[in-house]
Parts: C-alpha cells; sequence; structure tokens
C-alpha cells in the first residue's frame, strides 16, 4: 500500500502503524511521489489531504486511472465539511484524524478495505475469494490450450456472423482475453467489462444494444473498442466457480435467438471441458 | 437488548416484526413501493440499542426523524445520526446531522457517512445499524451506474466489516430489473414488500430461516 502525507512527523507515525498492522507500506510526500510509488501490486492508498502539488482529491484520480478497484482512504484532521468537494463519483473510506486512536482504527477500516475489491465500481460475486483462486488454477498457456481456442472464437465469428469472438477469464482486477479473433484485445478494467456480469449468472447474458442497456450506456470504453451488442455465457469449473465467458460481440446492435444462445453455451461447455481434461492430464498448476 | 448473544453469535434482532435475528456483518436489500410500507419497516429495522445511522434521499432529515420518532426511535443524538442528501433545505439540524447537496454527490455522502460512523464509534457504540432511504434518488442522479455500484460496496463493505448492519431501501419500479439485480449481489439477503388490501407483507430471499412465503407484519397496519 501507499500512505501518502506531506507532513514528515505524521506521515511517518502513520507509516508505523500500518507497518505494525503488517502492511508493506510506501510512503509519499506529494501527488507526484504517489503516482511514481503505484505499481500492480498497490491495493491501498491511505492519503492525508493538503499536498504542494495537489489535494487528496487529485491522488484519487491519478489512482484510479492507474488501478481503478484500488481502495482510497483519506486520513486527514479536515472535517467531512471542511473538505471542497471532489469528483462527484470520487468515492473514498475516510477516518478522521481527530477520533480518540485515530491510527488504530485507521488500520481496521484499511484491513477491511483490503479484505477484497470493497471499492469496486462494479457488482462482486459472492465467493469472490474462492472465484480468484479457481481462476489461478488455470494457467492457460501452460495447458497448451490457446490454439484450441482460438479455433473455436474464429468458428464462432462465422457461425453467429459477428465481428469479434473471445474467450475472456475474469482475473481479479481485469479481464484477461485468453482467445479473441477479429480483435487484438490483451486486458480490459472489470468495471468495463461487460463479463463482469455475465459470471453473475448461469444464463447466457445478452446486450443487444450497449447504448440501451443503463449498466452499459455510459462506458465510453466499450465505443472505444467498437463494442455495441453482446452475448456471453460463462464457464466455470467443476465447483461451479465462474472462470469467465465466452463472447459475440459485433458493432451493430443485434438480438440473439434461442436457438443461437444454445449454440454459444455449446461453445462454452466446449470450453469447459478442454479446460478440465487439460487440467486433468497435469499441463497447468494447481 | 436489541443485540443478544444466541448460541455465541452476536445478531441483530427486530422487535415487532416477523424476522428472525440476523448475523452482525449483515446488509439488506429492502425492495417496495416507495409510498407502500417501505420507509416504516426500513424505520423499524433500524430500532435497538445500537447506534443509528440514516443516509435519507427521498425526505429531509427532519422527516425522517421525526418518523423514525413516531414508530420509536430516538430523535437525534450522539447515537442517532442522518446524512441528509434529499435537497430539502432543512434548518441547521446541530452535528448529529450533515447535509450533502445533492443525491448525486456519492463523494459527499459517502465521507459524510464515514464522519459520522466515526463519531458514534468514537463514542463507544461498536455496533451499528445503517439505513439508506432510497438508493432510488443516487441512482436517478448519476447517469454512470458504475459510481453507484462503487458507493454500495464501499459501504456494505464498511457495514460487513464492522459488525454492523445495513439495510438500504429501493423502489424496484423505478430501475431496470439488470440494475436491480446487479446492485442486489452486494447484499445478503433481499427483504420484498408489497401492500395488500389487508395490510402490509413480507418476505425473505437469500437468508436462511427467514419467512419466505409473503408474511403479514401487523406492525404496519
Amino acid at each position: 500500500m501507499v500512505c501518502a502525507d506531506a507532513d514528515d512527523e505524521r506521515r511517518s507515525a502513520t507509516v508505523t502503524a500500518l507497518e505494525s498492522a503488517g502492511f508493506d507500506v510506501l510512503a509519499a510526500s506529494s501527488v507526484s511521489a504517489v503516482e511514481a510509488a503505484l505499481d500492480d501490486d498497490v491495493d491501498c492508498v491511505v492519503t492525508a489531504f493538503r499536498f504542494p502539488d495537489g489535494d487528496g482529491f487529485d491522488v484519487v484520480g491519478t489512482v484510479r486511472d492507474r488501478r481503478p478497484d484500488c481502495a482510497c482512504v483519506f486520513f486527514t484532521s479536515a472535517s467531512p465539511s471542511e473538505l471542497p468537494r471532489g469528483g462527484r463519483d470520487q468515492i473514498v473510506e475516510y477516518v478522521p484524524q481527530s477520533v480518540p486512536d485515530a491510527r488504530d482504527r485507521l488500520v481496521d477500516v484499511v484491513e477491511g478495505a483490503t479484505a477484497e475489491a470493497t471499492q469496486a465500481a462494479y457488482p462482486l460475486p459472492e465467493n469472490e475469494t474462492e472465484r480468484l483462486a479457481a481462476v489461478r488454477a488455470y494457467d492457460v498457456a501452460e495447458l497448451s490450450a490457446e490454439a484450441t481456442f482460438e479455433r473455436l472464437t474464429a468458428l464462432m465469428t462465422t457461425h453467429f456472423d459477428i465481428d469479434v469472438a473471445f474467450v475472456g477469464l475474469v482475473d481479479e482486477h481485469e479481464e484477461r482475453f485468453v482467445a479473441c479473433t477479429g480483435a487484438n484485445w490483451r486486458t480490459l478494467a472489470r468495471e468495463d467489462s461487460i463479463c463482469t456480469h455475465t459470471i453473475l449468472t448461469d444464463e447466457e447474458m445478452v446486450v443487444e444494444d450497449t447504448h440501451e442497456d443503463p449498466r452499459f450506456a455510459e462506458v465510453d470504453r466499450l465505443d472505444e473498442l467498437n463494442i455495441r451488442s453482446y452475448a456471453g455465457a460463462r464457464i466455470t469449473d467443476e465447483e461451479g466457480n465462474a472462470l469467465g465467458a465466452v463472447c459475440c460481440i459485433d458493432d451493430e446492435p443485434r438480438s440473439y435467438t434461442r436457438a443461437e444462445l444454445d449454440d454459444l453455451r455449446r461453445f462454452a461447455d466446449e470450453v469447459e471441458e478442454q479446460l478440465l481434461l487439460r487440467r486433468r492430464l497435469g499441463g497447468g498448476g494447481e | 437488548m436489541s443485540e443478544v448473544s444466541l448460541q455465541g453469535d452476536t445478531v441483530y434482532e427486530f422487535e415487532r416484526l416477523p424476522l428472525e435475528p440476523v448475523a452482525t456483518g449483515t446488509n439488506l436489500l429492502v425492495t417496495g413501493p416507495t409510498l407502500g410500507g417501505t420507509r416504516e419497516l426500513l424505520l423499524r429495522l433500524l430500532l435497538g440499542d445500537d447506534a443509528v445511522l440514516v443516509i435519507t434521499a427521498d425526505t429531509s432529515a427532519r422527516e425522517t426523524l421525526a418518523d423514525y420518532e413516531r414508530v420509536g426511535g430516538e430523535g437525534p443524538s450522539e447515537r442517532v445520526r442522518v446524512v441528509d442528501c434529499s435537497q430539502d433545505d432543512d434548518a441547521d439540524l446541530g452535528e448529529f446531522v450533515s447535509a450533502v447537496g445533492s443525491p448525486g454527490d456519492l463523494t459527499g455522502i459517502g465521507i459524510e457517512y464515514a464522519g459520522q460512523y466515526e463519531s458514534v464509534y468514537a463514542r463507544g457504540y461498536d455496533t451499528a445499524r445503517t439505513g439508506i432511504y432510497t438508493l432510488t434518488p443516487l441512482l436517478v442522479y448519476n447517469d454512470d451506474v458504475r459510481p453507484v455500484f462503487r458507493f454500495v460496496n464501499t459501504v456494505t463493505s464498511r457495514i460487513r466489516t464492522a459488525d454492523g448492519l445495513g439495510v438500504c431501501a429501493i423502489d424496484p419500479d423505478a430501475h431496470e430489473d439488470r440494475v436491480l439485480g446487479s446492485i442486489a449481489q452486494s447484499f445478503d439477503g433481499r427483504v420484498e414488500v408489497r401492500d395488500t388490501d389487508d395490510g402490509v407483507e413480507i418476505r425473505v430471499r437469500g437468508l436462511p430461516d427467514q419467512p419466505r412465503e409473503w408474511t403479514a407484519v401487523p406492525a404496519l397496519r
């Protein structure tokens, strides 16, 4: 985690409290220092409010640009009414330094905020911790399944007459495209990914027009990728943990017949079975 | 006592309601028509000896507190606090009521709520019941639903990790089912409310040992 405070003494005391609680802490004294400290392992940023080069909301903006799921906690002597208003969507946790044993409270809140993706801008599956462990158990590269999946997604684009077909695994922070025909996508942040919603249901998920669906109409990234319609079927492991989804994408609004969705389910079943068989053959790490 | 030890576990109890106690850290979504018994049910779910925090978006803090007292609750105090984002121009109600300019300002609501939570905690209350009435204006004022997910995840997570109780109302007719379904994901259970000729009825989904069939709520009639 990162702990930011322009005041050396206060920052040092906060870092010590967090380290005593078992956190790995990088100290920062400015907004730009927070930006420099951010890496893929940071999952929480505790920040004071005033810095020489900006304020706490600038820190939140910087953090969320790089790490959309990262928990942000304001730890400041300013009361809520003294804080200027940030962006309406810069939601953070807040612990005032004025409460008794403030650093103990901070540790409690940080422990809660880092236990799971608590500031995620998308719905989380109930069993997210077990689900993530299940996803990690499948190393697709090691399973040598990519070529098989590429063949399947190529078949799907022809079969459904669509622009793009892919197999995506939903990791902790992003969806990872392990096979993709019709586009060169590698990853997509979970808050921008429709599959984030698909993994919540055992039914096929259809978005006939992203512009008409309130969950996705404001997601600019989908427009940038020319994703206007979507059909997806989730893939699970033997225990029922959702690993990701097999999906159809087009740049025009379109609907899917029941027969087409049954076919999509068959493609997804094929992917599930390939993953399972290859893991049983010992290709992938547990 | 609203809070008792049941087989060694601390729970939240609901007096005069046909609901079994729930474990600490539970978040409930209450769905029902805004003008029906939903509002009174939510206020009754907050009754107890714990601290009470209400985020009110549909009615003013003054009206909310008056209604809470009417069902047997206490007025604004160290223990009973309100975050008002209803845009009703209430006079200053003191330190126990915070005002946020708009239900769209999720950042402001979140910070004021956390501030009030920390205040009751600092006064020695380690269990708190949080009511949100309702989530509907927060969704209506935000075109993008993602910040609302972030807000709901942040608040329900604080409640879960602080051993609190969360009760959040939403008008299901004001939103598409697919949005409601995604929002419901952050909650442990759903209490459905309906008004019938014979009075208010509820049923519960997602939690064990609660009424699954429509059950009358005599206290609301």
